[in-house]
């Protein structure tokens, strides 16, 4: 036959196709290619796997009547819950419990009243345990004194010391400057141990009654409040005697019971969250549920397969179709061949889309397949009545229209560039944020079209934040007819940029002269 | 145009900044041609040229006819066996061979036919189903130019072709040579050996740092290489009286004497009867204080193709 007519040239093509099918289905460079393939039918046969394992487990536990499942409402106790449904398939329960301040208590102003009024010059505060959090840092806004008229603040603008300030202008005296106020300027505060404050009254006056402002009271956190403190007196400033000692306000341990009962009625298990006795929320759902399953499939197939998977693994497959075998040095062997450039572009690119084809098709189909058997005949037939094998059918041309344009993109780049990291990344993202770009631009991705085939829009939760919901979304889906005329319209395009490139090529093992 | 050639039109080649072959100007008739010169000098250039696995930056090619930029008209009528020892992995022998018959429209039959003449004349009938990369480097070469052969080419490109051949397929690759030359086929071989090639090729081209130096029927080569002035540098001190006494020699054809009366440029068509004239005048009492070669490439070539011997 002669290799000057077009079906020459195209056995010619096929001859080179069916050669390189060998390094393209097993170049040991793109073997982690399989793994990016078969992914999604790992996690979708894994899911099938443990979700049937956990219904056959369930069952053995016991069934309860959908009817009953459906009975139960939010506040019933326990008691009732199992009275009615039997014994649960599943019974967990677990106590939380943490400590908290006992409720009630002020912790920010404290008084203390001392029976009988006592005959006293000087009075003095000791701080034991400064705050309740452990931080070692007393706090006192005020300490005031009263007599057994309780009119007067004997403390009020006398003489005090105290254990040194930790902030200058925070010393013993703005514990009893009379103001709470002035923020953390209006107290003492105070590190250095021992830590106390002492009042000097002037004379000995009878004292009956104290007020203590703690952290809470100048509007810091309670759990700077005092702890744990007393209060002496003295008539001469030597001998002092206790005469009220405080623990401030008390701990107490909270206690809250959980139990989750699980009930299964052969297809939706049902679990019950009890907190303290009473039904706090119940959630009812199949274990295999069709419908999620191909949501969660058109997500995946969307944004893990057509974006990275037959992305990356078209990188790994066509970008060495050439500039491996100048590595290898074996590019001469097709050139010194009596075939047109182009027919030897077409061959490579035959034999890396046959491969790539078939890996990502096939893995494409094999993922529904998994996404699909473990769900029961009947609901499957059903599925399959209303069209499930056309989405098989659009799943596994989007895989393979999918390689047809990301293969050639990379087998064009694999002639300009060397290094494939940059490119891929520019091109990685140029595809990721097509969602946003005008119209006649997004027109210019392999994407946009991939995504237009796709059966199922892929799920996007009412939560997402609007940046990933812009660049995941395809803004203007084509029609079916122009998502697989416009792949293979940048296909050929781009083919016939790297028709050009490859009859420039020549041939530079790196030593020859 | 009478007989159909291999023509090359002021063609250079640069790699970079690196200049590969500089306007080489051919014409090359059918028959067994051979480029000669050192490792390096642009014999392989020059033959990824002819096939079109390099193209020239500059200048016109043409192949009996045909342009290196169209292989698939050029590489049906050419073989080209490279010297790049690699072949593909998943090769055998008989595929690797076959494989590139099918390149060219054969029918799988007449392709394995003719791929099993080719490694019988090349006499690896018995290897043909091992791996090449199996191969020693001797049956590599061989398998390489068996594949350039296959096809029966009207023009065969051949990179040392005589590396590595054991006498006796040496002899019978050579008689092919012949033979095909009879048929008017183009055979161009390359060589750093002359001896290898003088009494096989009708024709040389001897190549040097990528510039043709001598081209034509081996017999004028050798001539014009011989009668090539060679330039010297004279160092002495007497320059006038020196230089007198040299223009009596007549195989002198000029003498450029350098102003500062302390050398010379001397160009002698007969570098022995140079030397002899130099020990002559050295012995007369004058006072020669080097002898260099200025025209090294010549120099070097005739040297290094014909000196060896």
């Amino acid at each position: 036959m002669a290799t000057s007519s077009f079906p020459g040239r195209a056995s010619q093509a096929w001859t080179i196709a069916v050669v390189e099918l060998r390094r393209a289905f097993f170049a040991k460079r793109a073997l982690w290619v399989y793994g990016l393939a078969l992914l999604p039918t790992l996690m979708f046969f894994g899911h099938g796997v443990a979700m049937k394992y956990r219904g056959d487990q369930l069952t053995r536990r016991g069934v309860t009547r959908a009817v009953l499942l459906d009975s139960v409402r939010d506040g019933e106790a326990i008691a009732d819950v199992t009275l009615r449904l039997g014994k649960p398939a599943e019974d967990r329960s677990w106590v939380r419990s943490r400590r908290v301040r006992k409720d009630g208590e002020n912790t920010g102003t404290t008084t203390h009243t001392i029976e009988p009024a006592m005959e006293a010059r000087f009075v003095r505060l000791n701080i034991i345990r400064p705050t309740y959090s452990g931080e070692p840092i007393a706090r006192i806004y005020e300490f005031e004194i009263y007599g057994p008229d309780g009119g007067e603040n004997l403390a009020r603008g006398r003489p005090v010391t105290g254990s040194p300030p930790f902030n200058p202008g925070e010393g013993p005296e703005k514990a009893v400057n009379g103001s709470v106020t002035g923020g953390e300027a209006d107290r003492w505060c105070a590190f250095e141990r021992p830590l106390f404050l002492q009042v000097d009254l002037g004379s000995a006056r009878a004292v009956k009654r104290f007020v203590v402002k703690h952290a809470s009271a100048g509007g810091e956190d309670e759990e700077s409040d005092t702890r744990e403190f007393n209060i002496q007196v003295s008539g001469d400033g030597r001998l002092f005697t206790t005469v009220e000692s405080s623990s401030g306000a008390a701990f107490v341990e909270e206690r809250t019971e959980y139990r989750t009962l699980t009930y299964f009625d052969g297809r939706r298990d049902a679990r019950l969250l009890f907190i303290g006795g009473q039904l706090e929320s119940s959630h009812i759902d199949r274990l295999l549920n069709l419908e999620e399953d191909r949501m969660i499939f058109a997500g995946v197939f969307q944004y893990f397969y057509l974006r990275l998977a037959i992305f990356f693994g078209c990188l790994g497959m066509f970008m060495y179709l050439f500039r491996g075998e100048m590595s290898n040095r074996t590019l001469h062997f097709w050139f010194l061949a009596p075939a047109r450039r182009d027919v030897l572009l077409a061959g490579k690119y035959a034999a890396g889309l046959v491969a790539a084809a078939a890996i990502f098709g096939g893995g494409a189909l094999l993922a529904f397949a998994a996404m699909i058997w473990p769900h029961d005949a009947v609901e499957i037939q059903a599925y399959w009545n209303a069209g499930g094998m056309a989405h098989a059918f659009w799943y596994t041309a989007a895989a393979v229209l999918g390689c047809v344009g990301y293969g050639s993109v990379f087998l064009a780049l694999g002639l300009y560039i060397r290094n494939p990291i940059v490119p891929a990344a520019v091109l990685l993202a140029w595809e990721g944020i097509n969602g946003i770009l005008p119209h006649a631009l997004q027109r210019l991705s392999v994407l946009y079209y991939l995504q237009s085939l796709c059966p199922v829009p892929a799920p996007m939760d009412g939560d997402t934040p609007m940046l990933v919901r812009m660049l995941a979304a395809p803004a203007a889906p084509a029609s079916r007819p122009a998502a697989i005329l416009g792949v293979l319209a940048i296909s050929a395009a781009v083919l016939w940029i790297a028709a050009r490139a490859v009859r420039r090529m020549q041939i530079s093992y790196g030593s020859d002269t | 145009m009478s007989a159909p050639a291999v023509v090359f039109e002021e063609v250079s080649k640069f790699y970079g900044e690196v200049l590969g072959v500089n306007l080489v100007t051919l014409n090359i008739p059918p028959g067994i041609t051979s480029l000669v010169g050192p490792n390096g000098s642009g014999k392989t250039t020059l033959m990824n040229l002819m096939t079109g696995l390099i193209h020239p930056d500059h200048g016109r090619i043409l192949m009996r006819g045909i342009s290196p930029r169209d292989p698939e008209a050029l590489m049906r009528i050419t073989g080209y066996a490279t010297q790049y020892d690699t072949a593909p992995r998943w090769a055998t022998g008989f595929t690797f061979i076959t494989t590139g018959l099918l390149l060219f429209g054969y029918g799988r039959a007449e392709a394995e036919e003719k791929a099993w003449k080719a490694l019988e004349r090349l006499g690896l009938t018995e290897a043909a189903n091992r791996k090449v990369a199996a191969y020693s480097k001797g049956m590599r070469q061989r398998v390489r130019l068996a594949q350039a052969i296959a096809h029966d080419p009207e023009l065969l490109v051949l990179d040392e072709p005589l590396n590595g051949l054991d006498p006796l397929v040496r002899a019978e690759t050579i008689d092919l040579f012949r033979a095909w030359a009879a048929e008017g086929k183009h055979v161009i071989l390359s060589s750093h050996v002359l001896q290898e090639v003088d009494l096989i090729s009708d024709q040389v081209v001897l190549i040097a740092n990528g510039m043709i130096m001598a081209e034509g029927k081996i017999r004028d080569v050798r001539d014009e290489i011989e009668e090539h002035p060679s330039q010297y540098f004279v160092h002495c001190q007497d320059a006038s009286a020196v230089a007198a006494l040299l223009f009596g020699e007549d195989h002198i054809t000029e003498i450029k004497l350098n102003d500062d009366q302390m050398g010379m440029l001397v160009m002698t068509r007969d570098r022995e009867a140079f030397a002899r004239a130099i020990g002559r005048i050295a012995l007369d009492g004058h006072r020669i204080d080097g002898v260099v070669p200025a025209d090294e490439n010549v120099d070097a070539l005739y040297e290094y193709l014909i000196g060896g011997e």
